[in-house]
């Protein structure tokens, strides 16, 4: 009984959605949660009569199908689905399942695992034909500027130059645009721009995402991604590579670096987790990552009991776990220390490893010859040693200082006799109390990101042999506790003089010997400002403690003053020091140790300080003690180090500019079993071994256990229609904000049938015949489709809200990196560079406040990194830069790959307020008033076609020039306020203009960048 | 009324673009989700992160002072989940403070909250709380969000979305941090009071009383308030003109909330400038105008609260007492109970008490069993949470755990039961109001929670 003219009834179209909704819940795959033994998702079972006779389905014969008399049932006892569903089918739907009853009850596959159906046509002739269906035509081409700006964004993440609009505007050639496409496709930039989606999938961060959220070394895998990108490597070997890259024969470095893509997890360093729990969830992180970027399946779903709406079992889920078992990694993941990360790949270049090898090979060398010809510890010399130890001799001698002052504004206050309020951490434990300073210097106040403090000191009348620097850590330091900033105190250059005369220092040495938390403490003697002892973190209950050996004793009367200046000119910003003291040392050479511990241990004045720990054992005769540690300290004492400290500081510099990465190391594989209900704690469960879904088959390896890489290749095989379906609508929503299929991450029954599966099949199946990247989206860029206007028109708004059909292109805002790169762009802030380490733009003061372990600020970056393209900003996961989040950048701490595009107030207040923002803005100016032209219009015309493609309109020019009048007007009143405005960001200001009138242009430019056209892809 | 709820209406019209379809619908109209009369308008959550120990605040166990000592009895602990006490003997430990008996009702509370106690015929006191996340980070995201699944929305989110704000001019989800001085400060993520999968418009905005209160919120240097509004009209006029040509109500969207951000760069300084509040009202609540603490987080919550915020979070960090819980406890009350009672005797007296839920409570609880000699470890069988107001009964005490305070054995209350029972008094049915999502009609309660009667008023 087919209505005339009425197409058949779609199965997938039309009934699976409604029993996917409604029915499956209880007669579809679950069997756990399956009623009166009746399943309805496949067609044998559907149509097999029960005990009584009666079939759910009889196919051509709704009359006598329970499911139609069933959802026709008048008594609420009856009828399906069952009121305490609350869920109700509306008459349309009862009518179409009753038809499509009697067309023969006709069933299909779910498409997205149905083989790849090719159709004959192009993108437009397949998009032409379902417009068509409803009567639509596709739009005229977008004008020339429209179409340039809209495929230079789309492409590369950036606005066309004015230049290439202007070329792009003359060139009357047949592959003008053509022309134009290439050139974008070669460029870096896109490879920039296909990375930054690509991250989002990966769920790359630069930071480990649980509790402590620590850097960690992952920027090396997006480098490989962009090189991936920029020489288009073929998808399935850039699968492959992430995958199993340290699977494959004759794996390269580039394959291993594309492996830590196994990696990227979040790890915990939290004390006290459960490791089989961590090691769950990290196995669990990567099957949910797979599936969706790969697969476009939710077997994340299935962790805990059987799909309820796809083929996928829970067996599916630990199954596809297996295959990452043979990761070398553990529950907790240290987050510092030696042992950081796990395994961690080295990326030294040749020469790179060429020097190491060869000053490693000097030191061994060095220390060798050192240990054969120091002079021997006997008992003598032990017993001189330990006398004047307890004797007090090695004792340092906390100085009073007499004044404190500092170059760039911080206010230094010393604490003699005067009370002050402590709070340091002993003994792991925050204490606080008020005691006299004892020659404390505190700053407070302003807090520049780089200081110089001069301490005047008048000593006693003495012998001295080394000055001795102590950082005081305090709870209200926000940077790890000693710094005034940043995450880590550095100390550039420290000098001293007496009588106009400058000390000269011999040795530098510091009680913070653990190299992973400390820079060498020589880079505080070496001249060099680019140079500086640093501490990054280190163990709670120490005062970091330089000592700085004189290379002649200074001998003093006691009417000397010594002027001590501390250089604190380091990368990081604000990385100076909150508390100090200075102290002198005389005789023998006074170890480096924190005085207020040495004064704890003092009490009964057994333990007056300046040697080592295990020195003072061993020489008390103590049974434990390490007798090494004494010719150690002979050694210090007498030799001459200075050799192998100028070695051992060039040995660190080189390791610490040798990139590392997270490793993929394959072990032997863990066990894995099935997780009743998720619960880590159930190991009742069944060992299962690597397999992909039982539904899509079984892997052929004789026997052998399944790898990485054979999941990769199956992956990318032919047979596998799924992965380029994924793709192609993945990288179709890029060019025009929506997917063929909306849900990108779900190709499964919940998602949504494509509006144009021919569409999305034919380009899966070209996608897959050679896996070309570049290729696909050529000819995405290249169709009519693609370059059609995004004018409305009134029917295809009314026939076609959502623009799923494509009778126009769409409206998007750019995403979060591009709106900041088209401000940079726009101004001629940005940073050309490609690839390297993250950067850190500016950011909020303050905003990392809640994190903890360690406690610590943020520093941006300097110079030219603070410009750099928004891709590669710092990717905190648990506090991902606002401006950036405020925009919908995701915080990767789990796989993403579609982007909500939201409109708030939060973004007008960072596009207003942000000092990004602002300096672009004044940048933008400066530029646009020496490079514009002579008149305010030509200025406008040549600002608006770097930001927008084109020239402004009369009308908008009145609007700005009024702008521009007002605020001129304002400035020439109260000229600081200019000032102010034109000094916000640290390029240097350009001091060619008027500050009213460049602060006035300012406002102009300001506006511009806050246009909503400015930062939309038309 | 009637006017604002169009206005309302209108607001989330507006803003709708670009959202998906699934949550398009449900945006329309926020009455959608009062499926019965509301007690509370508005949720005032005084968060307690890093765990505060149920035994030193609300759960007095004479009998665990009895077996202090002693070795904790197998028949709690066999199969139970354990922290940083894993691989350790495990020796009762009794309560370090005493209770005492406060207010008509005689609740029992530590003697060290005299201040709470004056309250304490005001408040409903749940001693039956569980959980079964026992690491911060995963238990924060399970008391925020209903699930341990990353991403998926906060309640302060869920309520925001459903019940929108009763203001223009500022977020309907605000979240304020304060750090306790015992230097235990757990990391608190900001996914904490992330929208999830609801629009992001719904996700908390993070205030701060010390410095620029919103971010971004305040004008760059050398921009005064007029300039500001005339860029802003600059930008709105040019957009105004594009949209005449193109008419993309994305562009409307973005005129509207240029003129919101307005809006807010001075209503949002103007809400934290507590120079304004009387100096009796300042000493209620032990408050210094910028000091960061505690106390001035819940003055500002109640000025956030008169003004429409409908879900107003304050973290007050550093319960996680491994050591040092005698000590640690006394020092977080001073830091806390004072302003907590002041915030309730405060909402008391302007008559808003009885629309305002506010809720007292952390992650989870403490170990009965020592941890290094003084300290307990994270604890989620059995732990204390109180409520105030907004439909909460006064002046009882509901549930129990077992003698040595290890499990809720009497009426326990799951995290899904607490957040049916807050949504139930705020009026919404929390089977039904659902966001469609990967299949699920995803819910903050997940698949259960009960909504606790037994507290009701």
């Amino acid at each position: 009984m087919c209505a005339y003219g009425q197409k058949p009834v779609s199965f997938n179209r039309e009934i699976r959605p409604i029993m996917a909704d409604t029915c499956f819940r209880c007669h579809g795959p679950d069997s756990g949660s399956r009623m009166a033994g009746l399943r309805l998702d496949v067609r044998e079972e559907a149509i097999k009569p029960n005990r009584a006779g009666r079939a759910p389905i009889v196919p051509g014969k709704p009359d006598e199908s329970q499911i139609v008399m069933r959802v026709f049932h008048a008594s609420p006892a009856r009828v399906m689905p069952p009121p305490s569903a609350h869920k109700e089918l509306t008459a349309a739907q009862k009518e179409t399942i009753r038809r499509w009853v009697a067309e023969g009850a006709r069933y299909e596959g779910h498409w997205a695992y149905e083989p790849l159906k090719k159709a004959d046509g192009s993108i437009d002739t397949l998009v032409a034909a379902k417009l068509g269906e409803v009567g639509l035509k596709r739009a005229a081409e977008a004008d020339r500027r429209t179409l340039i700006r809209r495929v230079t964004l789309d492409l590369t993440g950036l606005p066309p130059t004015s230049a290439g609009v202007e070329a792009f505007l003359s060139d009357r050639s047949q592959d003008a645009y053509a022309k134009v496409v290439d050139r974008l496709l070669a460029s870096k930039a896109h490879a920039e721009k296909m990375t930054m989606h690509w991250l989002d999938a990966v769920r790359y961060g630069d930071t480990s995402g649980f509790h402590g959220d620590n850097l960690y070394p992952s920027w090396p895998y997006r480098d490989y991604v962009l090189n991936s990108f920029l020489k288009n490597k073929s998808f399935d070997v850039f699968t492959r590579e992430q995958l199993a890259g340290d699977l494959l024969p004759g794996a390269g470095v580039e394959q291993k670096v594309g492996a830590a893509f196994n990696r990227l997890n979040r790890v915990s360093a939290e004390g006290g987790l459960q490791p089989k729990e961590y090691l769950a969830k990290y196995g669990a992180d990567r099957v949910r990552t797979v599936s969706a970027v790969w697969l476009g399946a939710t077997l994340g779903c299935a962790e805990c009991h059987d799909h309820k709406f796809d083929p996928l079992l829970a067996r599916d889920f630990y199954s596809m776990k297996a295959f990452f078992a043979d990761i070398k990694e553990t529950g907790l993941v240290p987050d510092r220390g030696a042992k950081a990360w796990g395994s961690l790949l080295s990326l030294p270049t040749p020469e790179q490893k060429q020097k190491l090898d060869s000053i490693v090979a000097r030191i061994d060398a060095l220390k060798a010859s050192m240990e054969k010809t120091a002079p021997k510890v006997d008992e003598a010399w032990k017993q001189r040693l330990l006398a004047d130890y307890e004797a007090g001799k090695l004792a340092w001698k906390i100085q009073q200082p007499l004044s404190a002052s500092s170059k760039n504004g911080a206010t230094l206050k010393i604490y003699n006799t005067e009370e002050v309020d402590m709070s340091p951490y002993i003994g792991g434990i925050l204490r606080q109390f008020r005691a006299p300073g004892n020659g404390l210097v505190i700053a407070s106040g302003l807090n520049p990101d780089n200081e110089t403090y001069t301490v005047t000191l008048k000593p006693s009348a003495g012998t001295w042999t080394s000055l001795g620097l102590e950082v005081v850590q305090d709870d209200n330091n926000p940077g790890n506790g000693v710094a005034r900033g940043a995450d880590r105190l550095c100390v550039t250059e420290v000098e001293a003089m007496v009588g106009g005369k400058k000390l000269a220092f011999s040795l530098a040495t510091s009680n913070v010997s653990d190299p992973t938390w400390e820079q060498p403490a020589r880079s505080a003697l070496d001249g060099n400002s680019s140079t500086g002892w640093g501490v990054v973190t280190y163990g709670e209950n120490k005062n970091p403690f330089l000592a700085l050996r004189l290379k002649s004793p200074l001998v003093t009367t006691g009417k000397e003053t010594i002027t001590v200046v501390i250089r604190q000119d380091g990368e990081a910003r604000k990385a100076t020091i909150g508390r100090f003291r200075l102290a002198l040392s005389s005789g023998t050479y006074s170890w480096p140790e924190g005085t207020e511990i040495t004064a704890q241990r003092n009490k009964n004045g057994k333990n007056p300080g300046g040697l080592p720990d295990p020195v003072v054992k061993a020489l008390r005769g103590d049974k434990e003690a390490d007798a090494k540690s004494l010719e150690q300290h002979r050694l210090w004492l007498e030799a001459d180090l200075s050799e192998l400290a100028r070695l051992e500081q060039e040995r660190y510099y080189l390791e610490a500019s040798i990139p590392k990465v997270l490793e993929t190391e394959r072990v032997e594989p863990a066990e894995t079993r099935i997780l009743p209900r998720g619960n880590f704690l159930d190991e009742t469960g069944a060992i299962v071994e690597p397999a992909i879904p039982v539904k899509f088959g079984k892997l052929e390896t004789a026997g052998r256990r399944a790898t990485r890489l054979d999941l990769a290749n199956w992956i990318v095989s032919k047979d596998n229609p799924m992965t380029a379906r994924v793709q192609v609508n993945r990288i179709w929503r890029l060019f025009f904000g929506v997917g063929l299929s909306k849900v990108l991450d779900d190709l499964g029954s919940q998602s949504e049938l494509p509006v144009n599966l021919d569409l999305l099949d034919t380009l899966a199946a070209d996608f897959q015949s050679d896996w070309d990247v570049r290729r696909l989206v050529r000819s995405i860029v290249m169709s009519d489709t693609y370059r059609q206007s995004s004018a409305p028109s009134r029917q295809s708004v009314e026939k076609d809200p959502e623009n799923r059909l494509l009778a126009r292109q769409s409206r998007i805002r750019v995403d979060a990196e591009v709106v900041h790169d088209i401000a940079l762009s726009a101004s001629g802030l940005l940073t050309e560079r490609f690839g390297g380490p993250s950067v850190r733009p500016y950011q909020p003061e303050g905003y990392l406040g809640a994190l903890n372990f360690p406690k610590r600020d943020y520093s941006a970056s300097r110079g030219k990194d603070l410009y750099a393209r928004g891709l590669y900003a710092q990717w905190q996961r648990t506090f991902l830069h606002p401006s950036l989040m405020t925009f919908d950048a995701p915080s990767r701490e789990e796989c993403t790959v579609n982007r909500v595009n939201s409109n708030t107030p939060l973004q007008a207040l960072v596009l207003l307020n942000d000092p990004i923002y602002v300096e672009a803005a004044r940048v933008f100016a400066q530029k646009m008033l020496a490079e514009g032209g002579k008149t305010i219009d030509a200025q406008l015309d040549w600002a608006f076609s770097r930001a927008l493609g084109r020239l402004a309109s009369p009308e908008e020019k009145v609007v700005l020039r009024e702008l521009y009048t007002k605020n001129l007007e304002r400035f020439k009143g109260d000229p600081s306020s200019a000032r102010q405005l034109l000094t916000v960001g640290d390029t240097p200001l350009s001091v060619k203009t008027k500050p009213e009138e460049l602060a006035a242009a300012a406002t102009i430019t300001r506006a511009i960048l806050n246009l909503h056209e400015t930062i939309t892809r038309n | 009324m009637q006017e604002v709820n169009l206005k309302r209406r209108a607001f989330l019209s507006k803003s709708c673009a670009g959202f998906g379809l699934a949550a398009l619908g449900n945006l329309m109209g926020a009455s959608d989700y009062r499926h019965h009369a509301a007690k509370a308008k508005r949720v005032i959550f005084l968060y307690q992160a890093g765990g505060p120990s149920h035994l030193e605040t609300f759960d007095s166990k004479p009998k665990l002072a009895a077996m202090h000592g002693k070795p904790m009895p197998d028949s709690f602990t066999k199969g139970q989940q354990i922290a940083q006490l894993q691989g350790k003997p495990l020796i009762c430990y009794g309560p370090q403070q005493n209770f005492a008996r406060f207010g008509k009702s005689g609740q029992e509370i530590c003697e060290l909250f005299p201040k709470i106690g004056s309250v304490a015929d005001d408040i409903c006191i749940v001693k039956s709380m569980w959980t079964e996340q026992i690491n911060h980070d995963p238990a924060h995201t399970i008391m925020n969000t209903g699930s341990i699944i990353t991403g998926r929305p906060s309640m302060g989110s869920w309520i925001a979305y459903g019940l929108g704000a009763e203001t223009e001019d500022l977020p309907g989800f605000v979240v304020m941090m304060s750090s306790g001085r015992g230097g235990q400060n757990q990391p608190i993520a900001a996914r904490q009071w992330s929208a999830g999968m609801l629009p992001s418009k719904f996700q908390g905005v993070k205030f701060n009383s010390v410095g620029d209160p919103v971010l971004y919120v305040r004008n760059p240097p050398g921009v005064t308030r007029d300039m500001q509004k005339d860029s802003i009209d600059a930008v709105n006029r040019l957009n105004q003109k594009t949209y005449a040509a193109i008419e993309d109500p994305e562009i409307q969207t973005r005129i509207a909330q240029y003129e919101m951000a307005f809006r807010m760069q001075s209503s949002v300084p103007d809400l934290v400038d507590m120079s304004k509040e009387p100096t009796n009202v300042m000493e209620m609540y032990g408050a210094k105008p910028g000091d960061g603490s505690f106390a001035s987080n819940c003055l500002l919550a109640r000025r956030l609260a008169q003004r429409g915020v409908r879900f107003i979070q304050l973290y007050h960090r550093d319960w996680d007492h491994h050591g040092g819980v005698k000590d640690g406890i006394a020092a977080k009350s001073q830091e806390v109970d004072q302003a907590t009672a002041a915030l309730i005797t405060d909402l008391k007296q302007r008559g808003m008490l009885d629309d305002t839920l506010v809720v007292w409570g952390g992650e989870f609880g403490r170990t009965p069993m020592s941890q290094g000699g003084d300290g307990r470890d994270h604890h989620i069988k059995g732990f204390s949470y109180f409520m105030a107001g907004g439909g909460i009964k006064p002046g009882v005490t509901y549930g129990a755990t077992d003698d040595l305070g290890y499990a809720a054995v009497e009426n326990p209350v799951s995290v899904h039961d607490f957040h049916a029972t807050m949504l139930h008094l705020l009026g919404v049915n929390h089977l039904r109001m659902t966001v469609k999502y990967q299949g699920l009609d995803v819910r903050l309660t997940g698949v259960s929670g009960e909504v606790v009667k037994g507290i009701l008023a």
